[in-house]
């Protein structure tokens, strides 16, 4: 194994040995996770029937929202974790002693993201279970291999924004915040709890430039038609590959000007 | 304007090295804080195995002088190398073994043992290679009671001990040492210079107070805090 992955691995190892210190905390996610499905199973039953067609082609209401939240959960820890991960770092004091090592900006980006998107994934999994089995939702048309995949490149094409969290983490201190700021407008635009079609007009446009559009597009797709998700993982894919080597520039120039403030150790 | 009133001085027991044979060389140092200098023209060269003691008070500059040679701080002027690489960059990292703010660098969630494997693995030593040297410094530096506990539980004295089983655990070719034996009993403090004596050819630069620190180094070089020009 090369140093790189075996500094990802301790960086991964080191997460969850941290998240497992904290046992409550699996069960008051998992609870928070399903209270959400549970709150949008009921709303979905206030409603009428609303068109398949106009929901992306889930079959209800709640089958969208439900998709929504999966999807967002996995989108919010990739999109947030590198930024709070690092503000964590810089507040306990850790973040000078792990910049004194060899480890480089690629290692410590995807070190960071690792954990996070791993268990999101698990959470999401736990969540589409429990929606199906006890709610009804209808996913006998999924395209498991096509939902992996769609979760798999939003990821990766995701990820960069939780770079760039983390370095305005190293150079605002609170710059995780921005993030946070960013992925809620992005979840509104990108149709992630109500269509886009209900947007005003001249704000539609802008959905077409957020790959969390895609990613939500993606997943329905995969979920309830089976295909069709292929088109949207190819832009989430682009996305991947303009926003990493941004981000990741982004985030060394960050380190650059932390160390020439003095303030890698200020928080 | 913030000039200095007191310039460091470097005494010696060893002859001088030339920069070109330097281990870790600090050509021409100076660091400010906004208007505040810190640490002004500073000139260092060490050879392999050669100690040098950093003294001064408090605010003088000595971890400022230790942060800019493991590159958290970029100098405001001159430059430092070790082995011929800038400071700061991964091939001088790779070689450097640190212990700074020892009470506020560890995950206090997982034990000693867990945050040296985790600080052995970001320096990409394969985990089986970690286990084995983490249990060498654990037996040479009596450490079973220290790795075994969670770091939140240790006192002020056993974290410091296990700041420097983390900074030998990349196996260093220059250690870095920010008091390391402020809060130390007298059978830890022992022990910590056992293990520097063990390894003769590594170049030491510790920041201290203690005379006994000093009198164990080949060079000194004394720091004053430098104070704002008031004509």
């Amino acid at each position: 194994m090369s140093s790189s992955l075996i500094a990802i691995s301790a960086l991964v190892r080191r997460d969850v040995l941290i998240t497992r210190s904290y046992r409550l905390s699996f069960a008051l996610e998992a609870a928070y996770g399903v209270l959400g499905l549970v709150l949008y199973y009921f709303i979905s039953r206030t409603f009428d029937e609303v068109s398949s067609s106009t929901l992306g082609n889930a079959p209800s209401y709640f089958a969208y929202a439900a998709v929504g939240l999966v999807v967002g959960t996995v989108i919010v820890a990739t999109t947030t974790s590198v930024g709070i991960r690092v503000r964590e770092e810089q507040t306990t004091g850790t973040l000078e002693a792990l910049a004194t090592t060899p480890v480089g900006p690629i290692e410590l980006s995807v070190g960071l993201v690792g954990f996070p998107f791993v268990f999101a994934s698990f959470q999401a999994t736990f969540y589409l279970a429990v929606a199906s089995i006890f709610l009804g939702l209808d996913v006998s048309n999924a395209s498991w291999p096509g939902l992996a995949a769609v979760l798999l490149v939003s990821g990766l094409a995701l990820a960069p924004i939780g770079v760039l969290a983390g370095a305005a983490v190293l150079v605002f201190k609170r710059g995780q915040m921005i993030a946070g700021t960013l992925v809620y407008l992005m979840t509104i635009i990108g149709g992630m709890l109500f269509p886009v079609s209900v947007l005003p007009d001249w704000l539609q446009p802008l959905a077409e430039l957020v790959p969390l559009t895609y990613a939500f597009d993606g997943a329905r797709d995969a979920l309830f038609a089976g295909s069709g998700w292929e088109a949207d993982a190819a832009v989430l894919a682009i996305w991947a590959l303009i926003l990493w080597p941004i981000s990741l520039f982004v985030f060394d120039r960050a380190g650059g000007y932390a160390r020439r403030a003095g303030s890698l150790s200020e928080f | 304007m913030w000039p200095i009133t007191n310039q460091a001085a470097v005494r010696q027991t060893r002859a001088p090295v030339g920069a070109d044979e330097a281990t870790l060389l600090i050509d021409g140092l100076g660091r400010s804080f906004g208007q505040r200098v810190v640490l002004r023209h500073l000139d260092v060269a060490l050879e392999e195995g050669e100690r040098l003691a950093v003294c001064g008070p408090n605010g003088s500059g000595k971890t400022t002088v230790l942060r800019c040679i493991t590159g958290t701080i970029t100098p405001t002027n001159g430059r430092i190398a070790v082995f011929g690489h800038k400071a700061g960059s991964r091939e001088a990292r790779r070689v450097i073994g640190v212990s700074l703010s020892q009470e506020r660098s560890f995950y206090l969630r997982l034990s000693g043992r867990e945050n040296l494997l985790f600080a052995a693995g970001v320096r990409g030593i394969p985990r089986p290679h970690a286990v084995q040297r983490v249990a060498a410094i654990e037996e040479e530096l009596e450490l079973s009671t220290i790795l075994a506990q969670r770091v939140d539980r240790c006192s002020t004295g056993m974290v410091q001990q296990l700041a420097f089983a983390r900074a030998l655990i990349g196996d260093p070719a220059v250690l870095l040492l920010d008091e390391p034996t402020r809060s130390l009993d007298t059978q830890a403090y022992d022990r910590v210079w056992a293990a520097i004596d063990a390894r003769p050819h590594v170049t030491l630069v510790i920041a201290t107070h203690r005379e006994d620190d000093v009198l164990r180094c080949h060079r000194r070089l004394d720091l004053d805090v430098l104070e704002p020009d008031r004509d």
